[in-house]
């Protein structure tokens, strides 16, 4: 059996065992007989759905072994590292999670480097990364780097394509930059022109629905907003309130809030910023996204107003909603028989065609306007490591295609930042109904990042301005302190400008 | 003693009279936990941090003058107080309710009082986190059990309402902190003398004289103690707000220790934050000192 055929066997075995047609002990004699060590044995069983990080699937993390040109020459180039220790601070996302616990072994076992973790709330690693950059010690070899920070640090890394190319000896054959999603690197990697760190992660909106009650309403799939909002209304109308129209995530004064706002803004044709660096979210598209917005509340729970993603997840996990516009990285979860029950009940496609785009030149600070609103993140070496090179390992390795593919079918609901992982075939051999972290709503992650996706603006003021000034007066807004939507977006413009101007 | 400590050889330092090398170690960590942070706190009130100079530039008395000027600031402070004179109140009559009745030799009474200490070893976030599903819209047992009863509408989402979002966390923190108060109260009870008790019976004292012109006058001291503990507790509430309510909806339950806490650490404004800490620790100063000059509290 070659080693392609080996692998795809591999997948149907653990689907299989997932799918409760074999038991365990069969599934280990069956993997055993397959040649896979005993290593990932001791992984942990699933870690409930909390935050965005997801669960890891101890039966896919068994079937994990890299290949010998990958062990080769982790071994043979780490020579000089070993007993070295890489620290790296991460929010809990899905690469960061299977990483630490299930990948990592491999590497600190083929490299002798130990690679250290701290998993933290997002605001954390921001105080971290920033504590580190100002004291200049190097306390973290590899920074963890959201979307909307790479403003702040691109003076603080290393580039990694001129590392690449300035050690030849440390750098991973077939790694290829390209491989990378070109809007990605754009995205969320790129910086006036520096490549601030290597793409790492991808959640994105995309739209997510229950095929059955969509079947049962006769509903189409929605093209356009006018259509998302449409659908919403008739299922609130058929099935309400067991099943509503829609959910959301918009807990006053969160993030999540914020995400959820640029979604329905950037579909009106509006955006955060006008080409002066004004806000420019009470002009008439802005209006028209809240407008639209509240039509659309009227069709979602109660409690939105009180969940950021994690209620939201929820609300559909529990079969509460027909449809949502959220992030990708929930669909693996909702598929998940033991924790969901709308197991194989959902599909997933691209977000609804905006009713006008603005261009980047029509906005400010590298504003990218698309329904799919991104929050991915990349890793980046510090340029104040002491251990550079080590860490230069570990990002290649941890970004590499191979790993990107172990991180996907374990089945945390990572978005690959690789075009080639979306084509592999151990991750499309997962993408199935039913199935604990099944890979089958990729496709729509795939096509919504190439022509869909939106990107918040890069300013070092951004963290208080998303995370707080925007979702609290919005807060404001839907907690009805505010009389009209003009009113909440002329107060917002008010604060924004004035955090701008300092 | 001193015969001995010589015979055993022992350093000078441990076989001193003098008090200084018995209190060094105190000493030591006060300065160390106390007394620098708070030096540098004030130090740090008179920078802030720059993100684009990647270090801390002198601003002199700006963070005091924004503070004073800053509407979410002193919104912060108002719910600050509020929540702290509420959950005090709340907490202290219950709690002397529930002391009163289980103050008994009854068998029983000693489980009783030995099981209110569970939801104290609770850690708070984890408490804000059940009472966050069960005051939840679509999940919550007690929004369902309020929207049945007829006290709220069905499936209000009590911590997204501006007018019931703040008494959302005040239940959490009854639940959580009642039993402590009836622990000190319980003691207090169980400690008091019980001849005035056996003079208001021969007189024909009701319960509630004997509550009133005995009990209560007799634990003054202890309850202002509790209420002393308790309060400056309450002043810096965070993990229910953080978890429960992010501060909202809007501002309405934005405590102040979780807007110096916004500041120091998601918006990197290291000299704002200590300034806002050190606004609330000059107020919890304040208000205990008046607090014991009138209850006259002695230490």
């Amino acid at each position: 059996m070659n080693n392609g055929d080996r692998k795809l066997y591999l997948a149907s075995v653990v689907d299989r065992y997932v799918r409760g047609q074999i038991d365990r002990r069969a599934f280990l004699r069956t993997a055993g007989k397959l040649g896979l060590g005993a290593g990932m044995l001791g992984v942990s069983s699933l870690v409930p759905f909390g935050g965005r990080g997801g669960f890891i699937s101890p039966a896919a993390a068994q079937t994990i072994q890299y290949s010998d040109d990958m062990t080769a020459w982790l071994k043979e180039t780490a020579k000089p590292f070993a007993g070295q220790t890489v620290r790296l601070a991460t929010e809990s996302t899905p690469p960061s999670n299977a990483i630490n616990s299930a990948l990592k072994p491999y590497f600190e076992e083929a490299t002798g480097i130990k690679v250290e973790i701290e998993v933290l709330p997002l605001e954390q690693v921001l105080q971290k990364l920033t504590l580190d950059v100002a004291s200049g010690l190097g306390t973290y070899d590899l920074y963890y780097l959201d979307q909307s920070w790479m403003a702040s640090f691109s003076g603080d890394v290393i580039d990694p394509r001129e590392k690449y190319a300035a050690k030849p000896d440390l750098a991973m054959p077939n790694y290829n930059f390209d491989d990378f999603l070109p809007a990605l690197v754009d995205g969320i990697s790129m910086y006036d022109g520096i490549m601030v760190g290597v793409p790492y992660d991808i959640p994105i909106f995309i739209q997510m629905y229950r095929k059955d009650v969509y079947d049962e309403l006769g509903l189409k799939v929605p093209a356009t907003m006018g259509e998302f909002l449409a659908n919403a209304q008739a299922i609130q109308k058929a099935k309400g309130p067991s099943i509503y129209g829609t959910t959301g995530q918009m807990k006053s004064g969160h993030y999540s809030l914020e995400c959820d706002w640029t979604a329905w803004l950037w579909g009106h044709g509006g955006s955060v910023f006008g080409p002066d660096g004004k806000f420019a979210g009470n002009d008439d598209q802005g209006l028209a996204a809240i407008a639209y917005w509240q039509k659309l509340k009227e069709n979602m729970p109660s409690g939105v107003t009180s969940w950021t993603w994690d209620g939201q997840g929820q609300s559909v996990g529990q079969g509460l909603a027909g449809q949502v516009l959220s992030w990708g990285e929930f669909f693996p979860s909702w598929d998940n028989p033991e924790s969901s029950k709308v197991s194989g009940l959902m599909e997933a496609a691209v977000p609804p065609k905006a009713d006008a785009l603005r261009t980047v030149s029509e906005t400010g600070y590298g504003e990218i306007p698309g329904v799919g609103h991104q929050g991915g993140s990349s890793l980046a070496v510090s340029k104040y490591s002491k251990s550079q090179d080590a860490a230069w390992l570990f990002a290649q390795w941890a970004t590499a295609q191979e790993t990107q593919v172990y991180i996907t079918v374990l089945g945390g609901g990572t978005g690959p930042t690789r075009s080639s992982v979306y084509d592999d075939a151990r991750v499309k051999a997962n993408a199935k109904p039913g199935i604990a972290g099944t890979t089958r709503h990729l496709d729509a992650v795939r096509e919504t990042i190439a022509n869909h996706m939106g990107s918040e603006p890069d300013l070092p003021e951004w963290a208080e301005i998303s995370n707080d000034t925007i979702p609290v007066e919005l807060g404001r807004f839907w907690a009805g302190e505010y009389d009209s939507p003009k009113a909440v977006m002329d107060s917002i413009k008010d604060k924004v400008d004035g955090i701008i101007a300092g | 003693m001193r015969m001995n400590a010589v015979s055993l050889r022992l350093p000078r330092p441990f076989i001193s009279d003098h008090p200084l090398p018995w209190l060094l170690p105190l000493i030591a960590i006060l300065v160390v936990f106390a007394l620098y942070p708070f030096f540098y706190n004030i130090w740090l009130s008179a920078h802030e941090f720059i993100p684009r100079k990647r270090g801390l530039d002198f601003v002199g008395f700006d963070n005091w003058v924004k503070l004073f000027a800053d509407p979410r600031m002193w919104n912060a402070l108002w719910v600050t107080l509020f929540y702290t004179g509420v959950c005090l109140a709340i907490e202290v009559t219950l709690g002397m309710a529930i002391a009163l009745l289980i103050d008994s030799d009854d068998p029983g009474f000693g489980i009783l009082r030995g099981l209110l200490t569970l939801t104290l070893v609770i850690p708070p976030a984890i408490t804000g986190m059940m009472f966050l599903l069960m005051e939840d819209a679509q999940f919550g047992i007690i929004a369902a059990f309020l929207g049945d009863v007829g006290l709220i509408a069905p499936q209000t989402a009590i911590l997204a309402e501006p007018s019931l979002a703040l008494w959302g966390v005040v239940v959490a923190d009854v639940w959580q902190w009642t039993p402590f108060m009836v622990l000190i109260f319980v003691a207090g009870l169980r400690a008091l003398p019980s001849d005035p008790y056996e003079s208001a019976m021969i007189d024909g004292a009701s319960g509630w004289q004997t509550f009133y012109r005995l009990t209560l006058p007799m634990m003054g001291k202890v309850i202002a103690i509790a209420v002393l503990i308790r309060g400056i507790d309450l002043f810096r509430m965070f993990d229910y707000v953080f978890v429960m309510t992010s501060g909202g909806p809007g501002t309405a339950t934005y405590t102040l220790s979780l807007y110096a806490w916004q500041q120091t650490f998601s918006f990197i404004k290291w000299g704002y934050g200590a300034t806002i800490s050190l606004f609330a620790l000059f107020i919890v100063l304040l208000v205990a000192h008046l607090f014991v000059s009138l209850t006259k509290v002695r230490w």
